[in-house]
């Protein structure tokens, strides 16, 4: 029972979407936007358990006085004023929460994104090497796009952002699509494998 | 004792091998510059506009005055520098047309915070009203449930905007219980919400849409365009520069042009010369028998 049930579940759930996506009907729209609202509801308590998981794994690291203590207690420390003031003086604009979230984390956010430029800079003098012809092509296609892609591109030499535009739209391209066809062909395996109850790894089991 | 004998002048390294450890301080600071420069003393470079922009422009520009664009604001702090001039030249667009804008956000950090800045401060430029012109959703979990869902019923996903309000108190969300009422997605996003969109509400509902992504993102995105579940794309700050050129309002995604410009700029010059002193050093290498 322990197995059938929730096998049970995700066949009639997933068989019942699938349902949903291809027809319309009064019955199935009904029976679909109420496994939705389930769905939302479920996804909520994901949030709370990952939150509680969260807590449970940094009090533990520092009741046990592990070497990386003092980040976890940070962590638990903005976990407990961002959630508090949202929870206490709400998330609308002009809150507390809103303050600390538009004035500390979006520019901390940032700042760490930003950094990226100097290291890929670095990276690009010190590691982007010519040592094969495919890594030559690479480098050669990847200074096109860069120089393509800028104004400054064009005075170069007029016909880069053309170049650049074929390189993005042709071998680029295909291989995007490879991947994307791929990658959905798979995801469609997978959750026919979930639905049909062959897959039951999500079980806790193989 | 030892006798103190005159220090022997160390051989200086060659000149190529000298540039293969050059001091990574040397890098950041040329890197420092080129952002600081163009901020500084603009260069004023022109952006040339590319179709999948031009399209996008133009499937905003159509709408008829009074339609409903849902606009997700997918997208983290952390881009913001890419993300947030897209969504602020797309709802410069959208309320100087009269579109009326229905702001939501499938990232939990932040995304709600932003979307109300954004919506306030730019609805503010038109003197649009919230609830009425524009609103906010806030976001909900679980990304999938929430795009389909809000096509049967959007007060089912959210009973309440981002602010508490009940969307039946809200003017604006009377006339728009689900996909039915909206005309058009504007989405900004720099994750895989796109493809959700695309593969949720573009293939079940049929709405069509626009979206503007991350630089890194775009030639993925690319393929939506040739399949034309997407009308139009803006990739990168250089899409968000291309969109504020057409919308007429050069703003910040084209002062950022100058420095990316620079930027690419000196990272081709880095890599060439990199590589040119890896080759020069294998070809010493070689010369002197040690390869």
């Amino acid at each position: 029972m322990k197995t059938r049930l929730p096998v049970l579940v995700a066949f009639i759930s997933g068989a019942l979407m699938i349902i949903a996506f291809f027809g319309r009907g009064s019955m199935v729209d009904a029976a679909s936007e109420t496994a939705l609202t389930w769905q939302s509801i479920v996804g909520g308590f994901a949030l709370l358990l990952g939150a509680v998981s969260i807590v449970r794994v940094h009090w533990q690291k520092i009741s046990t006085r592990h070497e990386d203590r003092f980040y976890s207690a940070c962590l638990l420390v903005c976990f407990v004023v961002m959630g508090g003031s949202g929870v206490v003086f709400g998330i609308g604009g002009g809150t507390l929460f809103d303050g600390l979230f538009q004035r500390i984390q979006a520019p901390m956010m940032s700042t760490m994104f930003s950094v990226l430029a100097f290291f890929i800079a670095s990276a690009a003098y010190r590691a982007f090497r010519a040592r094969s012809v495919s890594s030559a092509i690479l480098l050669v296609a990847a200074m096109v796009v860069m120089l393509g892609r800028i104004p400054m591109g064009q005075y170069i030499y007029h016909g880069l952002p053309a170049w650049a535009d074929w390189i993005m739209t042709v071998p680029s391209m295909a291989v995007q699509r490879g991947i994307l066809i791929g990658a959905a062909l798979g995801a469609a395996s997978m959750s026919l494998r979930i639905i049909l109850g062959v897959e039951r790894t999500y079980l806790g089991r193989g | 004792m030892s006798e103190l004998r005159p220090a022997q002048p160390v051989p200086r390294a060659p000149f190529w091998q000298r540039l293969q450890a050059v001091d990574r301080r040397i890098l950041y600071s040329l890197i420092f510059a080129s952002v600081i420069i163009p901020v500084v003393w603009p260069l004023h470079l022109p952006t040339p506009v590319t179709p999948e922009s031009r399209a996008f422009f133009n499937a905003v520009d159509s709408l008829p005055s009074g339609s409903v664009v849902l606009f997700p604001f997918d997208f983290w702090p952390s881009t913001l520098p890419e993300t947030e001039p897209m969504a602020v030249a797309g709802l410069r667009h959208c309320f100087r047309k009269n579109l009326r804008v229905v702001g939501l956000s499938n990232v939990g950090m932040g995304g709600p915070s932003i979307a109300d800045r954004l919506l306030d401060s730019i609805g503010a430029e038109f003197h649009k009203s919230y609830g009425v012109d524009y609103v906010n959703l806030g976001y909900k979990a679980n990304y999938s449930a929430v795009l389909l869902g809000m096509g049967s019923k959007i007060a089912d996903i959210f009973p309440a905007d981002h602010r508490g309000t009940r969307l039946e108190d809200i003017p604006l969300m009377r006339q728009v219980p689900n996909y039915d009422s909206v005309k058009f997605v504007l989405i900004i996003s720099d994750n895989a919400m796109t493809d959700y969109w695309v593969a949720l509400v573009n293939a079940r509902f049929g709405l069509p849409m626009v979206a503007g992504v991350t630089a890194i993102m775009a030639p993925k995105m690319l393929s939506y365009i040739h399949s034309h579940q997407l009308i139009g794309l803006l990739g990168g700050m250089k899409g968000a520069a291309e969109y504020e050129q057409l919308i007429g309002h050069a703003d910040k995604a084209s002062l950022g042009m100058d420095a990316q410009s620079l930027i690419h700029f000196l990272i081709i010059s880095f890599i060439i010369l990199g590589n040119a002193g890896h080759f020069m050093m294998r070809r010493q290498q070689a010369r002197a028998g040690q390869v």
